[in-house]
């Protein structure tokens, strides 16, 4: 009966807990979206960064790294992708030859990385293919096409068909200059790949340098709960050196620890609005109740029985309001994460982030759970002071009150 | 055999600051199954000693014996406990849990007893019975009239099976009718059931109907007669 008590407590003033309850819906709402949210930041940046830089891992030559120079390959190549055909989880595999060099128009020159690439295989392997703002995709010039970003075109002024002249050193060490012809212009969502990287076919490249070496080989997987398991297998099996994305940007750990740092000060500052909402309120239930409080303890209800009874009825106002923040928090999940919500109006300082447009707010099932605990422990807290108040009436007191 | 034995029981209110003698060396024994008003003007003492008696209060000299059981030696939880299984109360303004039935308010001391459903079923129904309300269990105190509602919260008190009742003043808020009704409850429960009632009171009707009175007046027995 003291649970039907609580209960029927809980429905005496029903505008007061339905204020509650609301308050603990909102905030258990607003603390699945903004976590939903956050992580699509961090998901958005991962992902741009997989597609458009790093995949997820990247196989160079074990001094390249700290060296990057031309003649630094990728050693037992055919042997790394026979491996990986046969543990059949590749979905695609793109081999690099990288050389650094200027590049130079009739207005200026500027210094870039020049990735000699199969269009195929990194049109698999990365986005490029899909961000191009102008031109093709290596399918138009048949001699020496070069495909550059938006923010390069602009500083060189130049177009589509514009011709550029690369300088770079040979694996002889000499100079060598070569004219290429711009067919695409792209927009990559990464500032580095923006700011200095120019994608010519390895063929040619190769050609001009005199060398048919890979200096980086890039895999992308279909799941990427297997990158640290082929990385260690890989390290293991190949004296190369094998880098995950994460290894390869720091910043991901520094974004996790963020985003942890964030959801804690976020759920701190929540919970504690909703502690004194729940100890203001439940205190008004107690001393709306006092005399009635007063009587039980006559007639003989003990301490600890009134003290929980208190909790009771703060416990089942989180049950009441918890479950249907989380179910509307779970719809907001499941419908922005599924349509995305779009940031295009921002595209150009999201860019210089490493982010693109649309957001898919998205959150992992055991936080759902972990929320519902900590709404609850922080109506246990709240519900401690209210309690306490009302053990410690005295009963000749409380029954006098009017 | 005295269920109840108060002896040179002195409450002073307020000892630090302005003393006030509420009672006074005060000496009473009560017997199981008396039906004893305690009578004397505004101020003389008698919410005092029912509180003394009913263990909510404590004297500030002599002692105080429940069957045979000191109280003042008890500690809260055990006082608390020992109220629960030993006295009943009926306060003036009822104070009847508003969110629970009649039946649920006459349940709920035998549910702090921890008895079973069923007997506790069996009794809250047999003793609205007794009191004529059994066609308002169902009901809550909102729902009940002033006369009802002391009539469930005797009903309440007597659930527990309690050595004794105390009631202050309990029918102050009561219509004439509704007092002549409860009298007439309390005085057969009291001759059918052997149930012990103290009442504190102004109201003659219950003087009359009481078989003993006390009299006090400045917090001492000034009389005390057994009819």
């Amino acid at each position: 009966m003291i649970v039907t008590l609580a209960w029927k407590n809980m429905l005496r003033s029903k505008c007061r807990s339905f204020v509650v309850i609301g308050a603990i819906t909102v905030g258990v709402w607003a603390l699945i979206f903004l976590f939903s949210f956050m992580n699509s930041f961090s998901e958005a940046y991962r992902r741009n960064s997989v597609n458009y830089e790093y995949s997820h891992i990247q196989v160079h030559h074990p001094d390249y790294l700290i060296e990057p120079d031309i003649d630094k390959v990728v050693s037992q190549l055919s042997q790394l992708e026979a491996y990986l055909e046969e543990r059949g989880i590749l979905r695609s595999i793109s081999k690099r030859q990288i050389v650094s060099g200027m590049i130079g128009s009739a207005k200026t020159t500027s210094g870039v990385r020049i990735y000699g690439i199969d269009p195929d295989s990194e049109g698999a392997t990365t986005s490029l293919k899909t961000h191009l703002l102008e031109g093709n995709y290596f399918n138009k010039l048949k001699r020496n096409p070069i495909l550059l970003s938006r923010e390069v075109a602009d500083k060189l002024n130049l177009k589509i068909k514009s011709k550029v002249v690369l300088t770079f050193q040979n694996i002889q060490g000499d100079i060598t200059s070569a004219a290429f012809r711009v067919e695409g212009i792209f927009n990559s969502t990464s500032p580095r790949i923006n700011g200095g990287v120019v994608y010519v076919k390895n063929e040619d490249l190769s050609r001009l340098i005199g060398f048919r070496g890979v200096n980086e080989v890039a895999l992308l997987f279909d799941d990427i709960k297997v990158i640290e398991d082929v990385k260690i297998d890989l390290k293991s099996k190949f004296d190369l050196s094998v880098s995950s994305y994460r290894d390869l940007a720091p910043e991901f750990d520094l974004l996790d620890q963020q985003s942890t740092i964030s959801k804690q000060v976020l759920t701190s500052i929540i919970m504690l609005a909703l502690l004194f909402g729940i100890i203001n309120t439940m205190l008004m239930a107690v001393l709306e109740r006092t005399r009635e409080i007063g009587m039980l303890k006559a007639i003989g209800m003990q301490r600890v029985r009134i003290f929980l009874m208190i909790i009771f009825e703060t416990v089942v106002l989180s049950l009441v309001g918890g479950p249907i923040g989380l179910v509307l928090g779970y719809l907001t999940v499941w419908r922005t994460g599924t349509t995305g919500i779009d940031f295009s109006a921002y595209a150009d300082s999201l860019s210089q982030y490493g982010y693109g447009t649309m957001f898919y707010p998205l959150l992992e099932a055991d936080m759902y759970l972990i929320l519902m605990v900590t709404v609850l422990i922080t109506a246990l807290v709240g519900a401690i002071y209210p309690a306490y108040k009302a053990v410690s009436l005295n009963p000749l007191e409380a029954i006098r009150k009017v | 055999m005295a269920i109840i034995e108060a002896k040179n029981i002195t409450k002073i209110y307020n000892p630090d600051k302005i003393p006030v003698k509420a009672i006074n060396n005060l000496s009473v024994e009560i017997e199981q199954g008396e039906f004893t008003a305690i009578v004397g003007p505004s101020g003389c003492g008698k919410t005092t000693l029912l509180n003394i008696i009913g263990g909510l209060d404590k004297p500030t000299e002599g002692e105080v014996k429940i069957d045979q059981v000191e109280i003042a030696n008890l500690k809260e939880a055990e006082l608390t406990d020992f109220r629960l299984k030993n006295i009943g109360f009926v306060f003036q303004a009822y104070n009847l849990i508003p969110v629970l039935t009649a039946k649920e308010n006459v349940e709920f001391v035998m549910l702090l007893q921890e008895e079973q459903k069923l007997k506790r079923d069996e009794r809250a129904e047999d003793l609205l019975a007794k009191m004529g309300i059994l066609e308002h269990m169902n009901r809550r105190p909102s729902e009940l009239s002033g006369g009802q509602q002391q009539r469930v919260a005797v009903a309440r008190a007597l659930a527990s099976k309690p050595k004794f009742i105390l009631a202050d003043e309990p029918t102050a808020n009561l219509d004439s009718t509704s007092t002549t009704s409860l009298l007439e409850i309390m005085s057969k429960m009291n001759e059918e059931e052997g149930a012990t009632f103290v009442f504190s009171t102004h109201d003659q009707r219950v003087i009359d109907k009481a078989k003993r009175v006390i009299t006090l007046v400045d917090g001492q027995v000034v009389k005390d007669e057994k009819r």
